[in-house]
């Protein structure tokens, strides 16, 4: 073990080369009754990957079996491509479902306490806690006890746990809850930083409107089963393309149009689904200048929507 | 590119927390403040007690004791306020009898082979060296006197035997206060310090602190960690409390009245640790099975029933249950020492006894890891051992 790394060089040295972070059929039963089911998707190096699924859908369970806290019914962790080690789960950051640190202990200390856990020596992890917490605006509060402190700001330091050794990758189960719009943002910024070093990070959320702003790819969970997974843009496109569109008179014309599905009319407006054909597309265009064309647009789901869709 | 590498010692580093944690514990540095003033007040107190200005009256059978006494006398007033008055008596049985009718202190006799003194059950240690000085300074004197001698001869007969009439000095009243100090020692320390070790994985358990841990280390570092730091910390206190007794009873003047009494402490101290780290799984486990600090109030119940059954033998058990009692793991860290105090215990028993905990020990240290590994991890509820045994991790 080193004892004369700076903060810096470690960030350096643990430097992942980005690995994949895989979840190979992991299934995993409590007494007969199986909660995770054939779980598979990958976490890319230096992606964010969002988790979501209503409660109980097992996403923590997941998670757990990811970090080796629970063990496997079946499947497989891997991490580069071959079976994951618990030196290598010793350079992850991971951030529990129903946290908590020592609520007794000040902060700084049990930083350090955690940050030496992970193979940082004392003086290292010190600096490295030090300059989270300043990040979080919690500098003038490192002494103190950590129950003195709000449930926001608790929260704060559970985060700088789980970054303080520049982990290789990031496992966080809920990490936005109980933010304010501030702490969100400059946790955004900490993860950004990570993901820019090729860090794989995964984290579950039930905001998703925040998934919806900072995922890369997603994986919606259902009943203990993977229901989507992939390129957030690629699950927004794959239902369905619809398309809204809006004349001047009453549209209910577009009724009978080959090629066209309409969904819902409204007076002017209209909701459609058109296929992939040229002439199809043509044929409306024409009919719709005709009757005074205002809009033509094709509707991007929210990720509300697709999730809604998929859990259905 | 290569990671961190893990932790060296992860449970050195758990140990280190828990250690730092407790002296930062205002409650647990008041506890042992008050013990140490507690240690060294009660020596104080013994001291003062046997500090009084002696009077010592020796009973002597002839003449030829009067150099001796005078130079006796002398070395006294030099040292303190101690005084001699002799007692003479016409012989040496009458000087005998005045030290058991306890008109005298001691007796000074000559006898063919040299000088006696005679003690009813015990001479002060005081009166008996200067005597043996005196003695030897008379004698030494009245043989130089002579013409011719060797110095062989001058040193012969200047050798001071003690004889004690009731035979056994009275170490009763002092083996039932050592046998009480060593059980309340030990009972004190097993409870504080496994309630810190019950208490400190428990409180890891209900704020999920252990899952974090659990995924940085080796889960069962971090027990044995919490262990050897409570050991450690139970061991320093009682170290502590051995030096404060231990220079308090050389500052005091005491030493030579209870040097006795160290060898057994000497063993109380291995018996204290080998059957504390017997019992510190268990507490370990304990932790583990509870949800709420509640629980634990329940759940300690036998454990405490084991610690009551060695404080209560360390008090009372006589002849062949003390035998058997120190041979039983824990209870053997009372039971073993308090019959060392009494002396006579082959060498072979308390090592013998001692493996015997050891043993015990390393079988529940393996027990209880199972049972810990797969309770911590569940949060919500408390469980029952069998339960908890049976769990999947």
């Amino acid at each position: 073990m080193s004892t004369t790394t700076t903060p810096a060089a470690h960030a350096a040295r643990s430097r992942p080369g980005g690995h994949v972070l895989e979840a190979r059929r992991l299934s995993r039963s409590f007494a007969g009754r199986t909660v995770v089911d054939d779980v598979s998707f990958t976490v890319e190096p230096g992606r964010m990957t969002g988790f979501v699924g209503a409660n109980g859908a097992g996403k923590t369970t997941t998670m757990r079996m990811l970090m080796g806290v629970l063990r496997v019914s079946a499947g497989q962790v891997l991490w580069g491509g071959r079976p994951i080690t618990a030196a290598d789960r010793a350079g992850f950051g991971y951030m529990p479902e129903e946290r908590g640190l020592y609520p007794r202990q000040a902060v700084l200390d049990q930083l350090a306490h955690l940050g030496r856990l992970h193979g940082m020596t004392r003086r290292d992890a010190l600096a490295e806690a030090s300059r989270l917490l300043e990040r979080f605006g919690l500098a003038g509060r490192a002494r103190d006890r950590l129950d003195s402190l709000s449930l926001g700001n608790q929260q704060k330091v559970q985060v700088a746990a789980a970054l303080l050794h520049g982990p290789a990758a990031l496992v966080l189960d809920e990490p936005f809850s109980g933010l304010d719009p501030v702490a969100v943002d400059a946790m955004v910024e900490l993860l950004r930083e990570c993901t820019a070093r090729g860090v794989p990070v995964l984290f579950s959320s039930h905001q998703l409107d925040l998934v919806d702003r900072l995922c890369d790819s997603l994986v919606i969970l259902a009943g203990g089963r993977v229901v989507a997974a992939g390129e957030v843009d690629d699950l927004r496109r794959a239902g369905p393309r619809r398309h809204r569109l809006r004349c001047e008179q009453d549209t209910g014309w577009i009724r009978g149009l080959p090629g066209v599905h309409v969904v819902d009319v409204d007076g002017p407006t209209a909701v459609l689904e058109l296929a992939d054909d040229r002439d199809a597309r043509h044929r409306l265009l024409e009919e719709a200048v005709r009757h005074g064309l205002v809009e033509f647009t094709e509707i991007v789901p929210a990720l509300a929507d697709v999730y809604r869709e998929v859990t259905r | 590119m290569s990671p961190r590498p893990p932790a060296d010692r992860p449970w050195w580093i758990v140990a280190a927390r828990e250690i730092s944690v407790k002296l930062r514990d205002r409650s647990f540095l008041l506890s042992t403040a008050v013990t140490v003033l507690l240690v060294a007040a009660s020596i104080a107190a013994s001291a003062l007690l046997g500090d009084r200005t002696a009077e010592h009256v020796v009973a002597t059978a002839g003449p030829e004791a009067a150099p001796v006494t005078a130079r006796a006398a002398q070395a006294l007033a030099e040292e303190g306020d101690d005084t001699l008055t002799v007692h003479g008596t016409g012989s040496a049985d009458a000087a005998r009898a005045a030290v058991a009718a306890e008109s005298a202190d001691a007796a000074l006799l000559l006898g063919l082979d040299g000088w006696t003194v005679v003690g009813r059950d015990g001479v002060d240690p005081g009166l008996a060296r200067v005597l043996e000085r005196a003695v030897a300074d008379a004698t030494l004197a009245a043989s130089a006197r002579a013409a011719g001698t060797t110095a062989a001869e001058l040193t012969a007969g200047a050798e001071v035997r003690t004889e004690l009439l009731t035979g056994e000095p009275d170490r009763g009243p002092v083996r039932l206060a050592m046998g009480l100090v060593f059980a309340l020692l030990f009972y004190l320390a097993a409870i504080v310090f496994g309630m810190a070790i019950a208490n400190s994985v428990l409180e890891e358990k209900q704020n999920r602190v252990v899952e974090i841990l659990a995924a940085a280390v080796p889960i069962r570092q971090v027990l044995h960690g919490k262990m050897l730091g409570n050991c450690l910390l139970a061991f320093g206190q009682i170290g502590l409390y051995a030096v404060v007794g231990l220079v308090g009873v050389n500052v005091a003047g005491l030493a030579g009245d209870v040097g006795w009494v160290l060898a057994a402490s000497g063993w109380f101290l291995a018996f204290f640790v080998a059957g504390f780290a017997a019992q510190a799984s268990v507490w370990a486990v304990l932790g583990s099975l509870a949800s709420r600090p509640e629980d634990l109030q329940t759940s300690t119940g036998p454990i405490m029933t084991v610690l009551v059954g060695a404080l209560f033998v360390g008090l009372y058990a006589e002849g062949a249950w003390l035998t058997a009692a120190s041979f039983v793991p824990v209870v053997s860290s009372v039971a073993m020492p308090v019959r060392m105090l009494g002396g006579d215990v082959a060498w072979w028993q308390p090592v013998l006894s001692l493996a015997v905990t050891l043993g015990t020990a390393w079988v529940l240290l393996r027990a209880g890891e199972r049972i810990y590994q797969r309770a911590v991890f569940q949060g919500g509820r408390s469980l029952g051992w069998r339960e908890a045994a049976r769990l999947e991790r």
